[in-house]
């Protein structure tokens, strides 16, 4: 591997850190559109400190850049706030006139220069090992490695200091009002936090793998975890983990960079929504067939407890009698059976004192909805849990 | 979350094998398909010549890939159009000048005041210089030149390689003039998708009408197609043209529009303007490519 190489995965995972962090919030805040409208409507900041400085390396641009990105954010919150359209269709107002102030101001005066749409959205991360950061001719690594490795030391700082107030706004306005933060400050800072990010990001990998990076790891962690903390590390270990593989990927079919990485990132949510322990799809899916399943078993034995005469309880008569489908009634006489709730005595079906047992605590359960009463069955079934 | 990084940054670094330059022969990368075919024409096989962008890659549109970090990162020697050509490779070349790396825009090659400008820059060129066979006898020489003086020892075989390879111009250049000979003047206009026959039609006064500008990004509008229907129907043009890295479809349209008119166009065959065609092939090299198109374009408009 090539020094080259190095350099590129370690400004991917640098820039996968730094969008993670303020992603898993935007995430939380339901806000990840904002971070697609802000890498598009720093443009004419972008554009505007070019004309300013007249450099395209300049700092005034990611200031002028990061300023607009605020601007955006202060422009939805305002046309949010007449409660006239939602948030998102704000977003969608706001980011396009913005990005297309940008484009109108390029092709009126900088159009030989090269800050083009093209360049905006798609950077390109292959070159960044060759913009060098040069002190008297003394070669201190790849610029880009220098400006996200600033970002993401100003981020950290600023997570660590202002945890616990980004946590209670981000899930309670009102205790956060109440206890004196301002939840408003807060949600400047962070929105400010992601544009700089973002502007400080798109030049080294373009603006569609910084929103990929913002928005994806931090909904795979959601879908593993409720924990906040733990969000922000697995967040952080899905980017990382995602810049190098897809690297490596892009190596293996020679191919762009940041589109493999994208591509990975997409591959690793569809992953986790399919398999996630608690949220993914299959176990979804697989949580609501038992539940049907364990409603038809508390019917069957509710039917049991309140009919003694031996003709309701014989078993072809189930699916006469309750109206089921002949699989449906074995499989539910099968859990019965199988948890030693029922006796079957020459077809006539018993309750056993352990089904009584249960039968009369859940509709007590029922009746009262007192949780206490259940815990020893909730073990056994996902009908009373959550 | 600090472990994970550090494990991280290992992992790579434990993975890596530093590549060794193999064989002691300098590493000569290119851009576009025509400057490839020339390289590999002047330095044979004493040189390792790598191209970044394949056959049918439009230069304006190019992307890198991985695989192209390592081309660049290996290089010795870079020799690229220049003129804007190449978008922001540019830069990034202009940039590897201060890292030991010797980068050769062949485009310095020429006088500036026999370029055709851009009409609405100054200080824009219009970077298709290859179609003009005397500015790339020029571009020959410079580029001789250079590999001589970076690779001394072998500048002898680079010369003896650059005098056959300007002969085989000389030559070429005698055979299409004969051809574009026997077509009439008032036939000699020749409609394209994008303008990059200029240096072309200067060369041999040919009228050059490209549907859309210089760049290929920008898409041509319904009013240019409409006006360059019309002036086919003027001039009767008999044919026009496709390239192979613009796609067909705006010149289909254009045909369309004629028709229209109750006239008739044929497309006359495909061109390659920014790119060469593929390895092996006989378009596959900037005389062959030449041919192509100067044969194409005088057996439809005869």
């Amino acid at each position: 591997m090539s020094s080259a190489q190095i350099e590129i995965q370690l400004i991917a995972s640098l820039v996968a850190i730094a969008c993670a962090i303020p992603g898993t919030f935007l995430v939380l805040r339901k806000m990840a559109l904002i971070s697609d409208a802000i890498s598009h409507s720093i443009l004419p900041g972008l554009v505007l400190g070019f004309f300013i400085t007249h450099d395209l390396g300049s700092p005034l641009l990611i200031v002028m850049a990061a300023i607009s990105g605020v601007v955006t954010v202060v422009l939805v919150e305002f046309i949010q706030k007449t409660r006239l359209v939602k948030e998102d269709t704000a977003i969608g107002l706001v980011f396009p006139a913005l990005f297309s102030i940008g484009v109108i101001l390029i092709a009126k005066n900088a159009n030989d220069v090269h800050l083009d749409t093209d360049v905006v959205l798609l950077g390109e991360l292959a070159f960044a090992p060759f913009d060098r950061f040069l002190i008297n001719g003394f070669d201190l690594g790849p610029k880009s490695l220098w400006i996200i490795g600033t970002i993401l030391l100003i981020s950290i700082t600023l997570l660590i200091a202002f945890f616990k107030e980004l946590k209670i706004s981000t899930f309670d306005v009102g205790l956060a009002t109440a206890l004196g933060f301002s939840p408003v400050i807060i949600h400047y800072g962070l929105m400010s936090v992601a544009s700089v990010t973002i502007v400080g990001a798109f030049d080294a990998v373009g603006a569609i793998l910084v929103v990929a990076l913002m928005i994806a790891p931090a909904a795979t962690a959601y879908l593993l975890t409720d924990n906040l903390k733990r969000m922000l590390v697995l967040s952080v270990f899905f980017g990382v983990f995602a810049a190098i593989a897809g690297y490596w990927f892009a190596h293996w079919l020679d191919a762009s960079i940041s589109g493999s990485m994208t591509t990975v990132l997409g591959i690793i949510f569809l992953f986790v929504y399919l398999f996630a322990p608690k949220r993914g799809l299959i176990s979804v899916l697989y949580r609501n067939k038992q539940q049907q399943v364990e409603v038809s078993l508390l019917t069957f034995l509710l039917h049991l407890n309140n009919h003694k005469e031996v003709n309701e309880r014989h078993i072809n008569h189930l699916h006469e009698h309750i109206n089921w489908r002949r699989v449906q009634s074995k499989s539910v006489v099968d859990l019965a059976l199988k948890n030693n709730m029922i006796t079957i005595d020459d077809s006539i079906i018993s309750l056993t004192e352990k089904g009584k047992n249960f039968t009369d605590k859940a509709i007590d359960y029922i009746i009262t909805n007192d949780d206490s009463k259940i815990e020893s069955i909730k073990e056994d079934f996902f009908l009373f849990r959550g | 979350m600090k472990k994970y990084i550090i494990v991280l940054v290992l992992a790579i670094f434990i993975g890596c094998k530093q590549e060794v330059k193999k064989n002691g022969k300098l590493q000569v990368v290119t851009t576009t398909t025509m400057i490839t075919d020339l390289v590999k024409n002047i330095v044979g096989t004493k040189m390792d010549v790598q191209g970044l962008m394949g056959a049918g890659v439009d230069p304006h549109l190019y992307k890198a890939s991985e695989g192209d970090v390592s081309k660049l990162f290996n290089a010795d020697v870079i020799v690229y159009n220049g003129l804007h050509l190449e978008g922001k490779l540019e830069d990034v070349f202009e940039k590897m000048r201060h890292q030991n790396k010797k980068t050769i825009a062949v485009s310095d090659a020429i006088d500036k005041s026999t370029l055709i400008g851009s009409e609405y820059f100054a200080s824009n060129y219009d970077p298709h210089i290859w179609f003009d066979i005397t500015n790339w006898e020029i571009i020959t020489k410079y580029v001789v030149a250079q590999l001589s003086e970076l690779d001394a020892k072998n500048a002898i075989s680079y010369k003896e390689n650059g005098v056959k390879y300007l002969a085989s111009l000389a030559s070429l250049k005698i055979t299409i003039a004969e051809q574009i000979n026997s077509l009439p003047v008032e036939k000699r206009i020749l409609v394209t998708a994008h303008d990059a026959f200029n240096y072309f039609g200067k060369a041999f006064q040919f009228n050059v009408v490209g549907l859309q500008g210089l760049s290929t990004a920008t898409e041509a509008g319904v009013k240019d197609v409409q006006k360059m229907a019309k002036f086919i129907e003027e001039h009767e043009v008999k044919a026009i043209f496709v390239e192979s890295s613009v796609p067909k479809r705006t010149v289909e349209a254009l045909q369309e529009a004629v028709k229209a008119k109750d006239k008739e166009v044929v497309i006359g065959g495909t061109l390659y303007s920014d790119a060469l065609g593929s390895a092996g092939t006989e378009e596959g090299t900037y005389i062959g490519m030449y041919t192509h198109n100067v044969k194409t374009i005088v057996d439809s408009l005869k």
